[in-house]
């Protein structure tokens, strides 16, 4: 475990007489009572749910307590595979048994309301609070519905974003089963920030797989505020092979940006009023921001995210509080599952060396963000990430995506990969 | 002063019997930068993964991940993603992730 140190032993238990430690005779199993701090993790997904099982796996005399609103998890990753109609939402969907049973951590089903830094302590809508040492914020995101006119959040029952996984999910799934044979399902797309950036075009990709399959002579329309998107070449050419001209995507400067939704009348309103592009099923992901508690703590920065120490993932607004995951600014490393997977593992190590009174390690981790074309056709991008120069940073050289004009062959070994690294990824979070 | 030695002692007792009771991945003095990069690729080479069909690095032995890791950087084994992967690495890195796997 970690080396029991006199700085460990001041901050975690508050002696400030230096004297009363003298002539203990400090033996190496006192290492573990570095694990004897309280850490609170607010937040069950992918990086909540990491940084509590890898705290607790490599101090297990830590006391983690995770705190979680939902007794459930469902992963925004793989959801669109359910809207391709080939993937179940209870396989998306993960419970916290093992990581309270197996792994020891305190799960708290209950939500944070509020965090008082000066006292260390996160107070929950039950009314009960818990006090902390180290807090781990792994919030996600919420919503800017503000920046959109004409459409509000209680909308998203007819219009739904589904890019918060589980009933958005399912009410996406059921008004393209409700759909007639040549309609048209039209999808919003965010502007830059945002939680998973291929995820638009994996799902465009997914739905348009369901419809060919069960309604071929349906259209899907893209409207996307931004020029460019995550593995474009790779989805344009997927799309072109598989989907013909079913799929029509259009930029910012083509039409794309939409500037206000008819809500009753399914419509998007775009190009300055010159385009008017109605729906069967619209599908409007907005803008994005930290959640909610984030901003309620005070974490935010005036773009809506958490600036963090990029080596530690420590707030830059509180010593004692991290944040991870989508809600943090992570320089080159994505607002993806597995980025906020290996933010659950950097901040587990940057914590337990802290209160060890270790110097902060220079982390590396490595990510894949796969996403499907067709059930058997699969792209990647991959990276390598450093802390270098005060921020992280691809490793130059490393990373990329997947190569274009390769055989079927290859496209689904990458499909194959991809549901290795589903199973691989969630036993890794959620045990 | 009395009772805070009192209080630390009792701790360390404690502390001892915990440490028995379960087999931490750590290390007994520090968490090290290879451990946090294998913990890394251990995301998508677990036992999970590895009944879809990719390794499961806990049973690879670091001698076969550091010659791969190479091979793959290299170019003299063919890939659809490690090579891009193993870009990232020096061999010190390779070196210094491989003997953590067996650990997991």
């Amino acid at each position: 475990m970690h080396n029991f140190t006199r700085r460990h032993f001041l901050k975690a238990f508050g002696i400030t007489s230096a004297a009363a430690l003298t002539g203990i005779g400090l033996t190496p199993h006192a290492a573990h009572s570095a694990g004897k701090a309280h850490v609170v993790v607010v937040g069950g997904g992918t990086g909540g749910a990491t940084a509590a099982r890898y705290l607790k796996q490599l101090s297990p005399s830590m006391a983690v307590t995770l705190i979680e609103p939902n007794a459930t998890y469902v992963t925004c990753y793989g959801s669109n595979w359910v809207l391709g109609g080939f993937e179940s939402i209870e396989a998306i969907t993960h419970g916290y048994d093992n990581l309270r049973d197996r792994d020891g951590v305190d799960v708290i089903q209950d939500k944070v309301i509020g965090v008082d830094a000066d006292s260390r302590t996160v107070r929950l809508e039950s009314g009960d609070s818990q006090q902390y040492d180290k807090l781990v914020m792994s919030p996600g995101i919420d919503f800017k519905y503000d920046d959109m006119p004409g459409i509000e959040e209680a909308d998203a029952e007819t219009i739904p974003h589904a890019w918060k996984a589980g009933s958005q999910t399912e009410l996406l799934r059921a008004q393209l089963q409700a759909m007639p044979n040549g309609g048209v399902y039209v999808m919003v797309a965010p502007p830059n920030p945002y939680r998973c950036p291929p995820g638009p075009y994996e799902r465009v990709s997914m739905v348009a797989y369901y419809l060919k399959t069960h309604k071929p002579r349906s259209k899907v329309i893209v409207l996307d505020p931004k020029e460019g998107f995550a593995k474009q070449g790779l989805f344009e050419e997927g799309w072109a092979e598989h989907y013909g001209d079913m799929i029509e995507w259009r930029g910012g400067s083509n039409g794309g940006r939409v500037e206000e939704i008819d809500v009753s009348g399914k419509t998007a309103h775009a190009d300055g009023g010159q385009e008017r592009v109605r729906a069967d099923v619209m599908n409007f992901v907005p803008a994005q921001r930290a959640g909610q508690i984030a901003h309620d703590a005070g974490l935010t920065n005036e773009q809506g995210w958490a600036s963090v120490d990029q080596r530690t993932f420590k707030s830059v607004m509180d010593d004692n509080i991290y944040v991870i995951g989508d809600a943090s600014v992570a320089g080159a490393m994505p607002k993806s599952g597995h980025a906020a997977n290996n933010q659950g593992k950097i901040v587990a190590a940057a914590i337990l060396r802290e209160l060890s009174g270790q110097e902060p390690l220079d982390p590396s981790s490595a990510s894949t963000c796969y996403g499907l074309i067709t059930p058997d056709y699969g792209v990647s991008i991959a990276a390598v990430y450093q802390y270098q120069n005060g921020a992280q940073a691809a490793v130059e050289g490393s990373g990329g995506v997947s190569p274009l004009g390769q055989s079927s062959t290859f496209r689904r070994q990458e499909a194959e990969h991809t549901r290795a690294w589903y199973a691989g990824i969630t036993q890794d979070i959620w045990g | 002063m009395k009772h805070s030695r009192l209080f630390a002692a009792g701790l360390v007792a404690s502390l001892a019997m915990a440490g028995t009771a379960s087999q931490a991945i750590a290390d007994n003095d520090e968490i090290t930068r290879g451990q946090l990069m294998a913990a890394s690729c251990k995301a998508c080479h677990n036992a999970a993964a590895a009944e879809k069909g990719v390794p499961d690095l806990s049973r690879v032995s670091a001698g076969v991940i550091q010659s791969q890791m190479r091979a793959f950087r290299d170019g003299e084994r063919d890939a659809t993603i490690m090579d891009r992967h193993a870009k990232g690495y020096t061999d010190e890195e390779i070196e210094a992730m491989s003997v953590y796997f067996a650990r997991f």
